[in-house]
């Protein structure tokens, strides 16, 4: 069983010649139960990849804590897989082989970590690319991989950050529909974020709508809907109502910024 | 119609490429057979050719050219034995990199051939002075260029590898190095190139074989021609090692290109 709490955690980045410090994070609160699908809202600059990062063990907290299965993040490991924002595929390694890279880490036989990696290659479409660079990979091939990656590890929780951001619309559904078939059949504890609206719906069960910088949660919709989902629960009234409150609250926070910059 | 970094193909560019050597020698001909440069000053294609390979067939001249590259090898070999791995430490660790950077620095711009007296004293005119003037010129280089291109690693990449599970270990031999050898690779043919500078430099004083002894040799008896055969031979080998260099570097490194 796996738990992970966001125990006050406030991140402030340091002044640098003449500006003022960063206040990305104020301090948050935030329970994520086990097999729970979290999605994080908010608009550009809130400090969503800064709270990713600290889950991650990547950033530390200016002070607050995160505790996952009783334990303090202290620094990154294997237990928390990451999908970054951007492509960060290791390009001198195989589809295959970035697939692997965790588990080879692990000291996983050659022989398993093929079996693993093969298994995830076909989860994720990628069957008959597995020998391919990164570099001859689509965005959407390598953000694919890059899942799988992380997946392959068998981390407690998933943490991603807007993974398909960069990519076009249709491509953008058909990977939300494949993320959500894999937590659909695997269960799995997944932290994720966007600035998407319909995609913080439609993958979520739960959506954390967060405030403009410094980012702080402004409020957390429970998302109802049945599974397994398919795009087409987009048009159903349930979720276009959802979509209403949330642009909403979007909206306001967007408009902020806007008066800012 | 020429545009900005419109590509040429290999055809053509290997064509190109000749058409510059035809224009050289052309010139160079038409000066000296055209009798506007004195013979004593500059010997013409044909007279260098027939001196070439008189030094070739009766002077021996192929194990000068072999000693040449093994010093240069040599040296080089040693250079990089020595720098690679510092230079990997001093990227990934940055308390060895501030502790070792700044002398390295400064070491770096001391030029090898002023080197050159003190170790004909310390080492004698042997091959251990060859080598360590070789050494000298490349190894702080070496050092200096891998030391920032390990630095310069994608942390993007780095961390990526942190949350994948990866300790210090698995980030030096399974990102760090990866990711630079291409880099290191080509900072090895730059520098294979000084080298050969340098060997030269070192051959003219107080050596008895190798293509700069033949040099100062031929130039004590005012022989142009074999003074300049000794150049190009230099500057075909160099062209020879460079290619090598490249075509190992593209099939060492197949990711790069793909
Ligand atoms: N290393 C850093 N040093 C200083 N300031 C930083 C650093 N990283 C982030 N920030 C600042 O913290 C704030 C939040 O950044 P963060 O990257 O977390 O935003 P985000 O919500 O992920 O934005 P986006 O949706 O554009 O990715 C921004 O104002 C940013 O300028
Ligand atoms: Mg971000």
């Amino acid at each position: 069983m796996t738990e992970l709490k966001i125990d006050q955690v406030a991140r402030t980045f340091p002044a640098r010649q003449g500006h003022a410090p960063t206040r990305a994070l104020e301090p948050i609160d935030l329970n994520v139960r086990n097999n729970d699908f979290v999605t994080i809202l908010g608009p550009s600059g809130c400090g969503k990849s800064t709270l990713l990062r600290i889950v991650a063990g990547l950033d530390r907290p200016t002070s607050g804590r995160v505790i996952l299965d009783g334990q303090e993040v202290t620094g990154p490991g294997a237990d928390r897989g990451m999908v970054f924002q951007s492509y960060t595929l290791f390009p001198w390694l195989s589809v295959r082989e970035n697939i692997a890279f965790g588990l080879r880490e692990r000291g996983v036989s050659e022989a398993d970590r093929g079996k693993i990696a093969d298994g995830f290659i076909d989860r994720v479409g990628l069957s008959g690319f597995e020998n391919h660079w990164p570099k001859q990979l689509s965005g959407g091939m390598q953000q694919r991989t890059a899942i799988a990656r992380a997946l392959a590890n068998d981390p407690k929780i998933l943490l991603l950050d807007e993974p398909f951001g960069a990519l076009d619309n249709q491509t953008r559904v058909l990977m939300q529909e494949m993320l959500l078939g894999i937590w659909e059949r695997d269960q799995k504890t997944v932290l994720f974020v966007t600035h998407d609206i319909e995609e913080a719906i439609f993958l979520g069960s739960r959506v954390i709508v967060m405030s403009a910088r410094p980012g702080r949660i402004k409020a957390e919709i429970a998302v109802d809907l049945p599974h397994p989902r398919s795009y087409k629960i987009k048009t159903t009234p349930e979720f276009v109502s959802l979509k209403e409150r949330l642009v909403e609250e979007i909206r306001a926070e967007a408009l902020k910024v806007a008066v800012h910059a | 119609m020429i545009r900005p970094l419109d590509p040429v193909t290999s055809r053509q560019r290997a064509a190109y490429g000749l058409a510059f050597f035809v224009l050289f020698v052309a010139v160079w001909a038409w000066a000296t057979f055209g009798g506007y440069v004195s013979k004593t000053f500059l010997a013409n294609p044909l007279t260098m050719l027939q001196e070439g390979w008189e030094l070739l067939t009766t002077h021996g001249f192929l194990f000068d050219i072999g000693m040449t590259i093994w010093r240069v090898v040599g040296g080089f070999v040693l250079a990089t034995i020595i720098a690679v791995p510092l230079g990997v430490l001093m990227g990934a660790y940055k308390p060895i990199e501030a502790f070792m950077e700044p002398f390295v620095s400064f070491a770096r711009y001391l030029p090898a051939s002023a080197f050159i007296p003190l170790l004909i004293l310390w080492a004698g005119i042997g091959e251990l002075q060859k080598l360590l003037v070789i050494f000298i010129g490349s190894v702080f280089q070496i050092i200096l260029m891998v030391t920032v291109t390990v630095g310069n690693t994608r942390r993007d990449l780095v961390e990526a590898a942190y949350t994948l599970g990866a300790g210090d270990r698995g980030i030096i031999n399974r990102v760090l190095l990866p990711s630079s050898a291409p880099e290191v690779a080509e900072i090895l043919r730059l520098v294979l190139g000084w080298a050969w500078t340098y060997v030269i430099v070192a051959e003219l004083i107080g050596s008895s074989s190798g293509i700069g002894h033949m040099i100062t040799d031929s130039q004590a008896l005012l022989n142009t021609g074999q003074i300049i055969f000794g150049i190009i031979v230099i500057g075909l080998i160099g062209l020879i090692s460079d290619f090598l260099f490249k075509a190992f570097n593209a099939w060492l490194f197949p990711w790069k290109l793909a």
